[in-house]
């Protein structure tokens, strides 16, 4: 019963977590552009070496050709593929794509199989069940061996010790320990792995009979479902924010009807900045700091 | 190999930056023998100044000379950093500030793209990730709720003192926010932002900043009008003598118009042009009055001058600049602002003012290379690309390219009208960076010029060395297309040092200078292949 309030708890923390993040970043002000080439936007041609829609002469008069397909492709390749570091870091890249599509196979068949638990008994199609089945046999290793690669990486490779946290070996532990119990699991019986997740989806009030690595395995995954939204791992989602809000954002203000509104709304903030040329140690608006010409310190007179 | 609490250490210079471990560079500069001698600083010197980083000053900070002056600077760090972490202080950056802040993987795959990182040898000090690392840590250690505890259980500490903020300070300017290591993060996570926002809160906090950029720089211009200090007058005056020197190089009676109320275009040059390479701006003229394009210069507040430093280090002088420069615009009604050849001039009025130039100042804004690819190819000039036969390579400099997507108009040009036109490897938005971007080439420092050229340049130079590997003779005369003023600033001195021009024959210069040299009806060749 512990072990099924703990998940449920994990799970809250997960979902909250993850909104509250999000919700912070969406409420953000609008900030300054600070795009960079290349941007899977525009013309194909122009895509093709990174140019941009200021190639064009009286270009504010121009349409504006936005392809969502190639930001997808360019997505896609980076999500499944990990083209950034296939090409700046080959030798990270195997252990890295193994690692990541351990995850992403567990996590997709996790909510198949949640699905399956879900649905009526005979709605569970012989083919989808084993797939289920095959799919664990292939992300738990998979997995595994990702993490004691970058493990490995992270402890003799010049490039990146030096850097290597704490905190990042403890994430690659937890997620290796995570793999390393699913593979056990996977030992115990032809669908050890998937009938936990079916039992599981179920909510039962009362579990049978399971081995200590059912159990251990379970709190594992709730411990990292708790623990993924305080970490950096929130990258998985974080970066349709840093891709499409900040690195892909060429949108021009003469074509955004809400661009003066938002700059009128910003420049009314109060800052405080204490050099001698803003505020001075006191306060003033932003719309008195850019009109301070001579940067004499705008707080004195606010 | 340093930890990244070791930039704590109160003993001692944190990296040596040893010469024997640079890059090497294909031969006559293959000698480290060969380099001049980095100047050595007066005891006097060193102890009043910070170099404790890697021996070099960019910025000549004052050590605090007791216990109280430190805990003062610390202080005000901390209340720099709880504004820098405020959407009302820093609704500009807040938001790319906290995305790179908080998803680094610390995976490294950035590090091999930095050109600086590479050509040091692969010095820690350098590494694009170090400095992010340090403020990181720091942000997460004393601007946090529970920081200090997580720190030590994470074993993530670093010690807040005199040394570690002087380290971060003088680090922050070994980088030219270049943004190559941005392009190459698979997270999206820019260095070169979080590098740009330490040098913001030393400089909206503490008022600490290079004198270069700040007090010689966006402070005289928003005074005078100029960085360069011309004030109306002054640059009217400059401009005149060259539309003297027009007549006599050329025979072409050119008067440079001032302030013409509904112009085409209001052409904004980066002051430095008038006084560094006046060439530049005269072959604009010529190349403006024959394609018969109705232009202007404004002699307002800073509508002369197309520089913004503030890009490179503080938003409100940024946002300052920005808004005189559109003002002087919109005050002559004019069509369109056309940038000259100046690159962070361009990102900073055409990308990152753009949220601040919003209803009448958002006068349309244009890049200089798009209007001269136009009159170029739609046959206005009569050209004879012969008059250019000689080996030209392109420079891209960062701002117009791999922030802006400016990348084919000044190929279209060159290939036009340079027959021995040839790529640099990378080349386009992958381009190095020139070494002297985000105003390292105005900065002299105390001894910063060593590190600007020895370090920081040395990538480019082998990436131009390399374009004409096949006509390495001094003999045969080469020109690098630098299509910006600080960019050109970093070639004129970069190749002074290694004395590329006695032994390649390597000639810098801009874009509309290999134009007028090809225009058939000028009778003498316009570029002088003089080195200066």
């Amino acid at each position: 019963m512990l072990t099924v309030m703990l998940i449920s708890v994990a799970l809250v923390v997960f979902l909250a977590g993850n909104l509250v993040r999000v919700v912070k970043f969406l409420r953000m002000p609008s900030p300054l552009r600070w795009e960079l080439y290349p941007i899977p936007k525009g013309p194909q041609e122009r895509q093709r070496y990174g140019g941009s829609y200021f190639e064009d002469s009286d270009w504010w008069t121009k349409p504006r050709a936005s392809s969502h397909k190639s930001e997808a492709v360019f997505v896609l390749k980076e999500v499944f593929l990990l083209r950034g570091v296939w090409e700046n870091f080959r030798g990270l890249w195997l252990w890295s794509w193994l690692l990541h599509w351990g995850l992403y196979l567990y996590l997709l068949i996790t909510l198949f199989a949640i699905g399956e638990a879900l649905l009526p008994a005979d709605a569970g199609a012989l083919v989808l069940h084993a797939a289920l089945i095959y799919g664990y046999r292939l992300a738990c290793p998979l997995g595994l061996a990702g993490a004691l690669g970058m493990l490995a990486m992270r402890s003799w490779h010049p490039r990146v010790r030096a850097f290597t946290t704490r905190t990042g070996i403890f994430d690659l532990l937890l997620l290796g320990s995570i793999f390393a119990t699913g593979n056990l699991l996977l030992t115990t019986g032809p669908d050890g792995l998937h009938s936990m997740i079916r039992g599981l989806a179920r909510f039962p009030t009362r579990l049978g009979n399971h081995s200590v690595t059912w159990h251990l395995h379970v709190c594992l995954v709730a411990f990292f479902l708790a623990y993924f939204p305080f970490t950096h791992m929130t990258h998985a989602y974080m970066k349709y924010f840093m891709w499409h809000q900040v690195r892909w954002d060429d949108s021009a203000s003469v074509h955004d009807p809400y661009a003066a509104k938002e700059l009128a709304v910003n420049l009314q903030r109060k800052t405080s900045w204490a050099a001698a040329h803003i505020a001075a140690g006191g306060t003033a608006a932003w719309s008195e700091i850019v009109a301070d010409a001579d940067g004499n310190g705008a707080g004195k007179r606010a | 190999m340093h930890k990244v609490s070791d930039i704590a250490s109160k003993c001692g210079q944190f990296s040596q930056a040893p010469v024997q471990s640079l890059m090497p560079l294909p031969a006559p500069y293959d000698r480290i023998a060969d380099l001049p001698p980095r100047k050595v600083l007066n005891q006097k010197v060193l102890d009043k100044i910070d170099t404790s980083l890697d021996g070099f000053s960019a910025l000549g900070l004052a050590r605090p000379q007791t216990r109280k002056e430190e805990q003062k600077f610390v202080e005000r760090f901390l209340s720099g950093l709880e504004k820098l972490l405020s959407k009302e202080n820093n609704w500009t950056f807040i938001e790319q500030l906290k995305l790179s802040l908080e998803h680094c993987a610390r995976c490294q795959t950035c590090v091999e793209a930095c050109p600086i990182y590479t050509a040091s040898g692969h010095d820690e000090v350098y590494r694009p990730t170090f400095r992010s690392e340090v403020f990181r840590r720091l942000v997460n250690e004393y601007a946090k709720p529970g920081g200090k505890a997580l720190a030590w259980l994470k074993g993530e500490h670093v010690e807040l003192n005199a040394a570690t903020l002087g380290r971060l300070l003088e680090s922050a300017y070994r980088c030219t926010l270049c943004r190559r290591c941005a392009q190459a993060c698979p997270m999206g996570v820019d260095n070169a932002l979080l590098t740009r926002e330490v040098r913001k809160l030393f400089s909206m906090e503490m008022g600490i900043a290079p004198k270069e950029i700040h007090e010689k720089g966006s402070m005289l211009q928003l005074r005078t009008g100029s960085s360069t200090g011309m004030n109306a007058r002054a640059v009217r005056d400059n401009v005149s003598f060259l539309d003297g020197e027009i007549r006599d190089q050329t025979g072409l009676r050119i008067e440079t118009p001032w302030d013409k109320e509904g112009a085409d275009v209001l052409l904004i040059h980066n002051a430095g042009e008038i006084l560094a390479w006046p060439e530049n701006p005269m072959a604009f003229a010529i190349i403006l009055e024959a394609a018969g394009i109705s232009w202007t210069m404004s002699s307002e507040l800073a509508g002369y001058d197309s520089v913004n430093y503030g890009l490179w280090y503080d938003d409100a002088q940024f946002a300052r600049v920005a808004v005189r420069q559109a003002e002087a615009a919109r005050k002559l009604k004019v069509k369109k602002i056309v940038l000259g050849e100046c690159g962070h001039g361009h990102k900073a009025s055409m990308v990152t003012a753009d949220r601040i130039l919003t209803g009448d100042l958002n006068i349309p804004r244009e890049s200089a290379l798009v209007l001269l690819r136009d009159i170029v190819i739609s046959g206005r000039l009569k050209l004879d690309p012969s008059r250019n036969d000689f080996p030209v390579t392109l420079h891209d400099p960062c701002n117009m390219v791999r922030m802006m997507g400016i990348v084919e108009p000044q190929r279209e040009i060159l290939r036009a009208i340079c027959p021995q036109f040839r790529e640099m490897t990378p080349h386009g938005v992958n381009n190095y960076c020139c070494g002297g971007g985000s105003g390292f080439a105005i900065m002299s420092g105390y001894n910063f010029e060593d590190w600007r050229f020895s370090v920081a340049g040395r990538t480019k130079l082998k990436q131009i060395l390399d374009a004409f590997a096949d006509c390495p003779s001094p003999d045969v005369k080469k020109y690098v297309c630098a299509p910006c003023s600080n960019c050109k600033g970093q070639f004129r001195d970069l190749f002074q040092y290694y004395g590329v021009w006695e032994k390649s024959g390597i000639l810098y210069g801009g874009l509309a200078e290999l134009i007028v040299n090809a225009m058939a009806d000028i009778n003498q060749p316009f570029i002088k292949w003089e080195f200066h």
